[in-house]
């Protein structure tokens, strides 16, 4: 566990998002009103700015490029998501915001080249 | 020639001909490669080329820049098959058969007229004719310009023999030039199309909020035309916001107020003033009309709240404003993705 602090809770509004930089990595804290999220700052479907394409309304994460969006309660999939939210485990102490942080969150974008032939052949 | 399409769902194959782009050969098939402008800016059609080669066609395009061309990144919708090809596509993708797939058509362009000082309609009469959903629009090339514009059709038919459009001018713009040319008329162009899922059938069974900024009223005469058609508005409610700068830069509004009379109180179009103080609540020449101040987004925030249950939103005009309007559907009407409808391409 490698606990970093990101902000103090009070610095993202509810309902809103707010990009750090914890150590060099940038990262997307979504407040949800019951809960924080802390993400890759890009959407995984096109790699869109979340700190200024996500709207967070209703516990949901939506990227207005496309309409991705998720549920930030249970991170499930809403809409025309085909990818999963990565995340970092959060915790609130003393009034700080933590992330649990041991390297960088990246989408695979680059790994669909490593996809075996057999992933891509079912048909 | 032949090109398969590999994707984390299966694997597809459709033919491809010398010179035709791998986005519409795939269409044209039934395959739903992905795509949003089909014009090289959006970067949606993206795949990585495997094996084979093609012309990637648009050096600058700005979504080509943002890709990994030494990977063989490729934009489906600019690249042209060379040879048979391999692709892989990160996305679903399916196969419909038997549908009304998009396909190529030839037409004259005629009836060109300026609705304001920088909108112009014009009219392409087709060789054969098109069947479209009401919302959808087509790719346009013209032989002197280079690149293939997106234009949604503004009237809606079942079969049409003719298609007309709606542009508004852009400064600089090499298409957007020719048109305001004064001598377009009787020009042969070629039409790929119909494409677009921001569509309205009259199955939809749910309240309209209808949102457009400019020219992307377009697609919406089509829908709104489609709904009266089927007098859609006796048992739903419509409520239609068209920002534009100033009372004279409005247009198709006798239309839209024949709409709103024929909707016999199902249906409310309101004019909204970005740059300027509008002198009543009613257009001055068309009392169906109502006027209000501001940016449309925001006209339709106030006209709407706590009104959005049972609302399917269709969106179109300048980015700015669609994202805006995206906020206050999401935020304040509380849409999920499912009820909000509109094509990207800017």
């Amino acid at each position: 566990m490698t606990w970093k602090k990101v902000c103090a809770v009070g610095d993202v509004g509810v309902n809103s998002v707010k990009l750090f930089d914890v150590d060099g990595i940038n990262v997307l804290i979504a407040n949800y009103g019951t809960g924080f999220r802390a993400l890759p700052p890009i959407c995984p479907h096109m790699e869109e700015p979340l700190a200024e394409s996500g709207i967070v309304a209703n516990c949901v994460l939506t990227c207005s490029k496309h309409l991705w969006a998720w549920d930030l309660r249970t991170l499930g999939m809403i809409g025309e998501a085909e990818k999963p939210l990565k995340y970092y485990e959060t915790r609130e102490e003393d009034g700080g915001l933590f992330v649990n942080m041991v390297e960088e969150l990246v989408y695979d974008f680059e790994s669909e080249d490593d996809l075996d032939d057999d992933f891509f052949s079912k048909s | 020639m032949t090109v398969t399409v590999q994707t984390p769902e299966g694997v597809f194959e459709f033919p491809c001909a010398n010179g035709e782009t791998l986005l519409h050969a795939g269409l044209k098939a039934g395959v739903s490669l992905p795509h949003e402008c089909a014009t090289g800016t959006c970067g949606t059609c993206r795949a990585r080329l495997r094996t084979g080669h093609v012309d990637i066609g648009w050096e600058d395009s700005p979504a080509l820049a943002k890709l990994k061309r030494d990977k063989g990144d490729i934009l489906l919708c600019q690249a042209r098959a060379k040879s048979d090809c391999l692709v892989r596509v990160p996305a679903k993708v399916t196969r419909t058969v038997g549908e009304d797939a998009p396909a190529n058509f030839k037409g004259t362009l005629n009836k060109s007229r300026l609705l304001t000082h920088d909108v112009i309609e014009f009219t392409i009469s087709l060789s054969k004719p098109m069947k479209f959903e009401a919302g959808q629009f087509v790719l346009v090339t013209v032989p002197s310009v280079i690149g293939a514009r997106a234009y949604s059709m503004v009237n809606y038919a079942a079969d049409a023999d003719e298609i007309v459009f709606v542009v508004k001018r852009k400064p600089g713009g090499g298409f957007s030039d020719w048109l305001f040319s004064g001598s377009i008329d009787d020009t042969k162009v070629e039409i790929f199309g119909p494409v677009g899922r921001a569509t309205f059938a009259v199955s939809e069974d749910k309240d309209l909020v209808i949102v457009a900024g400019g020219s992307g009223i377009a697609g919406m005469m089509a829908i709104l035309e489609r709904a009266i058609q089927s007098n859609y508005f006796a048992n739903h409610r419509g409520y239609v916001f068209f920002g534009v700068p100033t009372l004279k830069d409005g247009f198709y509004l006798d239309k839209l107020a024949n709409y709103v009379t024929k909707a016999q109180g199902g249906l409310d179009v309101t004019l909204a003033l970005s740059n300027e103080t509008p002198q009543g609540a009613r257009h001055p020449a068309y009392d169906e009309i109502q006027l209000a101040s501001g940016f449309v987004h925001a006209a339709m925030a106030s006209s709407m709240a706590d009104r959005y249950q049972n609302v399917l939103a269709y969106l179109a005009g300048p980015p700015r404003m669609v994202d805006a309007v995206l906020r206050v559907l999401i935020t304040e009407g509380q849409l999920p993705p499912q009820a909000i409808r509109y094509d990207k391409f800017a």
